[in-house]
């Protein structure tokens, strides 16, 4: 009835939530918001200097400057990116979830071992396939070698975007397990039995028991991954710092506002709007097809 | 009951957290000092390059034994992107205190000419315009430094607002001297002699040439040498690139893309996947026999290996030995102090004890540079070979150029891109990523 009791004490549970909502508002919105009204002027970021407001000048800018086939390059290598990652890193996130639910000997290590790279976060991760690919003997390039071939790996124009995206793939796949392992766990094993009787196994049980039951599962892995993936920044950063084509806009967000030696954070501020609305927009249409699919089944 | 003092002393806890940090920024503006009983803290930012940062932070020390109620916090941060991120960062961050000594990585370049219009401002301009950088003019220890240099490097708008600590050459190669002497070969003073040397050196199975690829920057290092000993006069030709009477696709500049070619095929294999800490080490153990790298590394080279005999030439670009017998580079590091500073005098203190002879001459001696003062004794046997080089010291392609704003990939920053070409790019004709420049120049012209 007081869910959370009656007279002052009710007001507790909102001075709890005050104090985070602060903090969001003053580190999260509030500069989301400067973000908007910077994209909108000449801003320079230079305390003491003077800006105005230049209306839609910086968005001309981005899409009409001569170097917009540059950026327009780096919005197609992030769909590129973001499409490679979420389908391969949800499809082994899956299988490995599915090949753990088994009961296994050892899964708990096999749990352990997967989510690992999800908590090493980027800078090691990075650091590792660093050494992984070193062109001075490391064991990738022994490996190369033996079959008497070698490579630059990250210092390559034709492989270092799709390396970035195995390195993004690996980190986050143990993710991805997770949450599809947590979707599997409860699926009534009543529900194998039946499909058993009326001749359901194998991959017929998965298509029509497994994959329908965890849609939730797979709603939450899509939109993580689509987000995640078109936001990554961090480890292009790390592995190749934008160099050999692998510039994505979220890295241009960066490069625009720190990258140049000249400082420009109205543009920069419109690239990051820019971003915002790119990854926006492919989050809200995935999440329509992906709710009506689960409200179908 | 319970629960409720908990709850409470949690709320408690937090505001006191939160009361901590508005109280903390009080304490850094440096005011408390006047009472005497609190010690100033001047903070300096720095980039990491081990041989430098290891003499400032010794001269901290010293610092701090002279003037007992000062601290100097002395952060330092890798030199690329996360350096100029820092200085910005720093200096927007308000009357805070956050830093009151920053060293830009050149001298005052960059600034737009009368010939460049529509260039942009670089950084250390829009800070100078805007009031940031205090005026150094009247200080007693500007007197220290060579006129010229002063002049060259310090002043913008007839007034001096940095303190340049000396020049660098990068438009050489290191060498391996044994390795030259057991194969009979001379340090090259023309394009077919180095050649000749390559192929000696890949004839006995020894690697000739090493860069360090993954950076890129390292490549340009090798490509600017090109561009100084091909072009007659480098500053004329980019003048005219923005009055359109040169252009990117001359043949003087395929030339340099031509040559910077073969020097990649030449280099060891798998040069684009060695980073610029690497570089040194290999050479340093012997692995390979020339390497592409400024003169600042030769403290490092030394220490990784302190039995090496090397020496540094200018990479010979042209048939015409004359044309190659300059090194050119940059004035490097210049300390600039923050005007907003509330530790603004012991920002100049700090300063005028590094200016002193002792002091300045142990920093070039540790840092490798080439003096802005005059009279230093350079211990540096490394230097004093180098001598002859160094006479008609030139400014390098990177000091001398502008660039137009949001020009495209192929002639952006460092505006020679040769790692784009085969073997390092995919690109496989020199011909084709000239014009391809010229047409990202073009493309950029101010309307």
């Amino acid at each position: 009835m007081y869910p959370f009791g009656k007279g002052k004490a009710r007001l507790i549970p909102y001075l709890y939530l005050s104090i985070p909502l602060l903090l969001y508002v003053v580190f999260g919105f509030g500069p989301s918001l400067v973000t908007v009204l910077f994209s909108f002027t000449d801003a320079t970021g230079v305390r003491g200097q003077e800006w105005s407001f230049v209306g839609f000048e910086n968005y001309k800018t981005f899409f009409g400057a001569s170097n917009a086939g540059d950026r327009l390059d780096a919005i197609g290598r992030s769909l590129y990116f973001a499409f490679a990652v979420v389908i391969i890193q949800n499809a082994v996130g899956l299988f490995m979830a599915i090949l753990i639910n088994k009961k296994l000997r050892g899964d708990k290590l096999y749990r352990a071992v997967f989510f690992l790279p999800v908590v090493l976060g980027v800078t090691v991760s990075g650091l590792i396939w660093q050494l992984v690919a070193n062109p001075l003997g490391g064991p990738a390039q022994s490996i190369l070698n033996f079959f008497g071939t070698s490579s630059n790996f990250f210092g390559d124009y034709n492989i270092a975007f799709e390396l970035i995206i195995f390195v993004q793939i690996w980190m986050y796949m143990g993710y991805s397990m997770t949450i599809f392992l947590a979707g599997l766990q409860t699926i009534p094993n009543d529900l194998y039995e039946a499909g058993y009787m009326d001749g359901a196994s194998g991959w017929k049980a998965f298509t029509n028991i497994t994959f329908p039951m965890i849609a939730p599962s797979f709603t939450v892995n899509m939109l993580l991954s689509i987000i995640g993936a078109l936001q990554t920044f961090d480890i292009i950063y790390v592995l190749t710092g934008g160099k050999f084509n692998t510039t994505t806009l979220a890295f241009d967000v960066y490069a625009t506002a720190f990258g140049t030696g000249t400082a420009d954070y109205g543009l920069a501020s419109a690239v990051a709007m820019i971003q915002f609305l790119f990854v926006f927009t492919i989050s809200m249409v995935a999440l329509f097809y992906l709710r009506k699919r689960e409200v179908e089944v | 009951m319970k629960r409720k003092i908990l709850s409470i002393t949690l709320v408690t806890a937090l505001l006191f957290v939160l009361a901590a940090c508005g109280s903390a920024s009080k304490d850094s503006d440096g005011k408390a000092s006047t009472d005497g009983s609190k010690k100033v803290t001047l903070k300096i930012i720095h980039w990491q390059q081990e041989n430098i940062n290891n003499y400032i932070k010794e001269f901290n020390t010293k610092f701090e034994a002279k003037y007992p109620d000062v601290k100097v916090e002395y952060t330092t941060v890798p030199a690329d992107a996360t350096y100029d991120q820092l200085m910005q960062t720093r200096m927007n961050a308000g009357t805070t205190g956050d830093v009151d000594i920053i060293p830009l990585k050149s001298s005052f370049v960059g600034a737009p000419q009368d010939w460049s219009k529509g260039a942009a401002d670089p950084m250390w301009k829009q800070w100078i315009d805007a009031g940031l950088i205090s005026d150094l003019s009247g200080q007693a220890f500007i007197k220290n430094y060579n006129e010229v240099d002063v002049q060259n490097a310090m002043t913008y708008n007839d007034k001096v607002y940095g303190v340049n600590m000396g020049k660098v050459a990068f438009t050489g190669l290191f060498y391996n001297k044994d390795l030259f002497a057991k194969y009979n070969l001379q340090v090259p003073a023309t394009w077919d002699e180095l050649q000749n040397v390559i192929k000696v050196f890949k004839d006995n199975g020894v690697e000739a040439l090493g860069f360090a690829g993954k950076d890129v920057w390292p490549i340009g290092l090798a490509v600017q040498g090109l561009q100084a000993s091909i072009h007659d006069d480098q500053l004329s030709y980019i003048k005219g690139l923005w009055t359109g009477q040169t252009k990117l696709t001359d043949p003087v500049q395929i030339e340099v893309l031509q040559k910077a070619q073969t020097l990649m095929n030449s280099a060891m294999p798998g040069f684009m996947g060695i980073d610029y800490g690497t570089l040194p080490s290999l050479f340093a153990t012997g692995k390979v026999a020339m390497i592409a790298d400024g003169t600042w590394d030769a403290t490092t080279i030394q220490a990784a290996n302190p039995e090496l005999k090397f020496g540094y030439f200018p990479i010979p670009g042209s048939n015409d030995a004359a044309k190659n017998k300059d090194l050119a580079g940059k004035y490097d590091m210049t300390w600039m102090v923050v005007d907003k500073s509330p530790n603004k005098d012991y920002a100049m203190k700090w300063l005028e004890m590094l200016s002193e002879k002792d002091n300045y001459t142990d920093f070039v001696n540790a840092a490798g540079f080439l003096p802005t003062q005059p009279d230093v004794e350079i211990k540096s046997e490394f230097i004093k070979d180098i001598q002859p080089y160094l006479e008609n010291f030139k400014l390098s392609w990177d000091q001398l150029f502008i660039n137009r704003q949001n020009v495209g990939q192929y002639i952006a920053e460092s505006s020679v891109h040769a790692e784009m070409l085969k073997p390092a790019g995919p690109i496989a004709a020199p011909e084709e990523l000239a014009s391809k420049s010229q047409a990202d120049w073009d493309a950029a012209a101010p309307k």
